[in-house]
């Protein structure tokens, strides 16, 4: 892809994730701050949007997540979920608060799942995962 | 969460914002090879890059901060500023298209560059230049002053107004000096959708606050039983005859038709800009403008204008403590993450338009009037150092400017609009007008500096300074300064044209006018169509800015000693400007489109290639240049002192 090209999606992909993804944040924290469900949900949706308008991005260039993206968006899960563990085992978690995380949770796991379903179907979604050794990992997707 | 510990968020979304900050410059920079491509981005900015960042710097920040801060203590009397996105895109659409072809065939990148090819004129060159540095240290350094100081409220004085300014400054100066145009234009897009949408969900906020669109115009309803609250609803007739303000007039005088017309004025003096422009030439396709005009600014950013702002400002004229700064300060005692976020994004707009008009300061400064004048054998590298120096001297001026005379500051930027709009007939002379002639378009903008000027504070203040009292002040018969200056201007145009000869131009001059009349010639279709669109585009004019604002009054509904009596559920004027910026996206499809004025054209442009010419030592004569002009400041100088010593005070 062209160097223009590319810096062009980025910089949509950037505005997508500095407003549907800090609105989203924002919302998650409001809802976990007064144990309000719906507002956690309203900031789980604007999430997924996000993910939603990042992929229609990418179709749109014919372009997969880059490696540095993936990697930020599994180490924010990952750093998401350790909270959300040690919170649940510190025993400060309300109902709310539980629910609001399982459906993040469950909500980006499926969409990962959904995700990688359809574009690579079930068998080439599990071979994502699945690296034999001295394979090439050039590629970007 | 309490309201303690609110200004880590602010500091958490600030650094963020100055990673993604520094992440584009350092792209920009890569991309631009250090220099070779600084100054206009190798003109490779995509048409949406630039119909984004043209939109966001003439709307985003500045609107959000003034245009709701004005309907929250003046009420709708001036709904000039409700239609201000169709105001912005008019000379958008009457302007872009040729300027961009007339650059491409010159391989020109300012407005500057163009002056100086079409007229031949140093005077609109230093014109251009001295509204670009008005643009870059009083009209952003005042937006950045307000910000200063909501960040100082934001963090509960943790923050000095100083300091922030500092850390503002100092941001906004790395991105401009690391990666130029390419990094204001990349990082401006963000900087643009991050701003628009804050903009949205602050009036999402002051709307549930409110207890929705019914309850605030309930309250609006209320607010109108008030004695004195018709000037809040209702355009005050067509003119007042006063003095102006300062002199006689009172400010609630001003909610006059004609005052808001010439508001409208000045706000179209944006789009004429050398900062509007700059964006323009630095973009790599003409087939944009339309759509970008069209659609952005007129429709979105428009609507966003119509009606986010007027909520945001509705909400703070019912509830005094609903002001900006009032909601972001409740929002950071509940809700700090979204507090800082919107502030980030109020102020990503207000970077925009900033690092914008220091780049462009710096590059008029430098590369059109200190190049070209004093130091023409200036290489590239140097050129582009020097400019970044002078850049940081302007921030600093802008920031020192900001914190210890904001009254200046203020004059300064009451000029930036007004004198930006004079800048209208030289570029109609280049792009429609052929009638204009050189000293024609030359005069009439010195006319026009002088009118602005004179009806501005900063004018009549340095003349009572020297002892000569005016007997107006600020807009006199409640009519703008970029009206009065358009009025001498337009005079001085009509006059000299008549009386001078239409075929002296010079050699680029004679190209470009080839060039426009033979590639962009309308066609048959769109020139039967003319007087239909010359009819429309005054009807509009006169009925959502004009004097038939005054219809606004009563079109939708009364005001009476029970309150307001609307008939749409809000403010009748707020109703007719709704209906003014609907009509005036449709006006703007019309002329873009159907008039062929903006709309989309492929044709390959090939560099001209000027005469060849004997190049000479230009040494001497700048050195003689320069001595003569530090004699001039020093005479000037004295001059003004001797004066002021004998009259004034």
């Amino acid at each position: 892809m062209p160097r223009l090209a590319t810096v062009e999606r980025d910089l949509l992909v950037f505005s997508i994730w500095a407003v549907l993804g800090l609105l989203g944040l924002g919302f998650l924290l409001e809802g976990l701050t007064r144990d309000a469900y719906p507002l956690a949900l309203i900031g789980i949706l604007l999430v997924v949007a996000g993910f939603v308008a990042h992929i229609i991005v990418n179709q749109i260039f014919g372009k997969g997540f880059r490696r540095g993206e993936t990697a930020l968006g599994i180490g924010a899960f990952g750093a998401l979920a350790l909270v959300f563990i040690a919170a649940w085992t510190a025993g400060e978690l309300s109902m709310a608060d539980y629910a609001s995380g399982l459906t993040l949770f469950g909500v980006l796991v499926a969409g990962l799942v959904a995700y990688l379903a359809t574009r690579h179907g079930l068998r080439g979604a599990f071979s994502q995962f699945h690296f034999k050794p001295g394979q090439d990992e050039g590629n970007d997707r | 969460m309490n309201g303690q510990s609110s200004p880590i968020w602010l500091m958490v979304f600030g650094l963020f914002y100055v990673s993604v900050m520094l992440y584009w410059a350092r792209v920009a920079a890569r991309e631009n090879g250090d220099h070779e491509t600084y100054f206009s981005a190798g003109h490779s900015l995509s048409p949406w890059i630039s119909a984004l960042i043209l939109a966001g710097a003439s709307v985003s920040g500045w609107f959000v901060l003034g245009g709701s801060e004005m309907i929250a203590t003046h009420g709708f009397g001036l709904p000039a500023v409700l239609t201000a996105g169709v105001a912005l895109a008019l000379p958008g659409v009457l302007f872009f298209k040729r300027i961009w072809y007339v650059g491409q065939r010159l391989r020109l990148s300012s407005q500057a560059e163009i002056f100086r090819s079409y007229y031949e004129s140093d005077f609109l060159v230093v014109v251009s230049t001295a509204i670009a540095l008005l643009f870059a240290i009083g009209f952003a350094g005042l937006q950045m002053r307000v910000l200063s100081q909501m960040m100082a409220l934001l963090t509960d004085g943790l923050v000095s107004p100083l300091g922030a300014g500092v850390v503002l400054g100092t941001v906004l100066f790395a991105g401009v000096v690391i990666g130029g145009m390419r990094a204001v234009g990349y990082f401006g897009v963000i900087q643009t959708v991050v701003a628009y949408s804050a903009t949205a969900v602050l009036a999402g906020f002051a709307l549930f606050w409110s207890g929705g669109f019914a309850a605030l115009n309930s309250g609006l309803a209320e607010l109108a039983a008030r004695p004195d609250a018709a000037s809040l609803f209702s355009i005050d007739g067509v003119i007042h005859f006063t003095s102006g303000l300062g002199r006689g007039g009172d400010p609630a005088e001003a909610d006059t038709a004609v005052a808001s017309l010439s508001l409208a004025l000045a706000f179209m003096g944006f789009q004429a800009s050398p900062l509007a422009l700059k964006i323009v030439l630095s973009t790599r396709g003409g087939n944009g403008f339309g759509a970008g005009q069209t659609w952005v600014m007129a429709g979105v950013f428009g609507g966003l204008i119509a009606f986010a702002m007027a909520i945001i400002g509705a909400a703070g004229l019912v509830d005094p403590a609903m002001s900006v700064s009032g909601m972001l300060l409740k929002l950071q005692a509940s809700s700090p993450w979204f507090s800082g976020w919107i502030f980030i994004g109020i102020a990503a707009g207000v970077q925009l338009l900033a690092g914008l008009a220091l780049l462009t300061a710096g590059e008029s400064l430098v590369r059109h009037v200190y190049k070209p004048y004093f130091n023409s054998s200036l290489s590239r590298r140097s050129t582009v150092t020097l400019t970044r120096i002078v850049i940081a001297v302007m921030a600093v001026v802008a920031m020192l400017l900001q914190s210890l005379t904001p009254v200046t500051l203020s004059a300064l930027a009451g000029l930036a609009l007004p004198l930006a709009f004079q800048l209208w007939t030289p570029l109609l002379g280049v792009t429609w007008l052929r009638w204009i002639t050189r000293p024609a378009a030359v005069v009439g903008v010195g006319f026009g500096v002088v009118g602005v000027i004179l009806t501005e504070p900063l004018g009549y203040q340095v003349l009572a300074f020297l002892g000569l009292e005016l007997p107006w002040g600020r807009w006199p018969w409640t009519i703008h300064s970029a009206a009065w200056g358009m009025a001498a201007n337009l005079a001085a145009v009509f006059i000299i044209s008549a009386i001078t000869n239409r075929n002296v131009f010079g050699e680029e001059a004679v190209e470009i006018r080839r060039f426009l009349s033979g590639t962009l010639r309308v066609s048959t279709r769109a020139r039967n169509l003319t007087s239909t669109a010359w009819s429309v585009g005054l009807a509009w004019v006169f009925l959502a800015i004009g004097p038939g604002l005054i219809f606004g009054n009563s079109a939708f509904g009364t005001l009476g000693v029970e309150g307001g009596s609307w008939r749409v559920g809000m403010p009748s004027l707020w109703a007719w400007a709704l209906a003014g910026w609907v009509t005036g996206v449709g006006l703007i499809w019309f002329l873009a489109y159907r008039m062929e004025m903006a709309s989309p054209y492929t044709t390959d442009i090939p560099a001209y290639q000027p005469p060849r010419r004997l190049s000479h030592d230009r040494r001497p004569a700048e050195r003689e240049r320069l001595r003569v002009l530090v004699i001039a400041a020093a005479a000037v100088f004295l001059a003004v002192a001797v004066v002021a010593f004998s009259f004034g005070g």
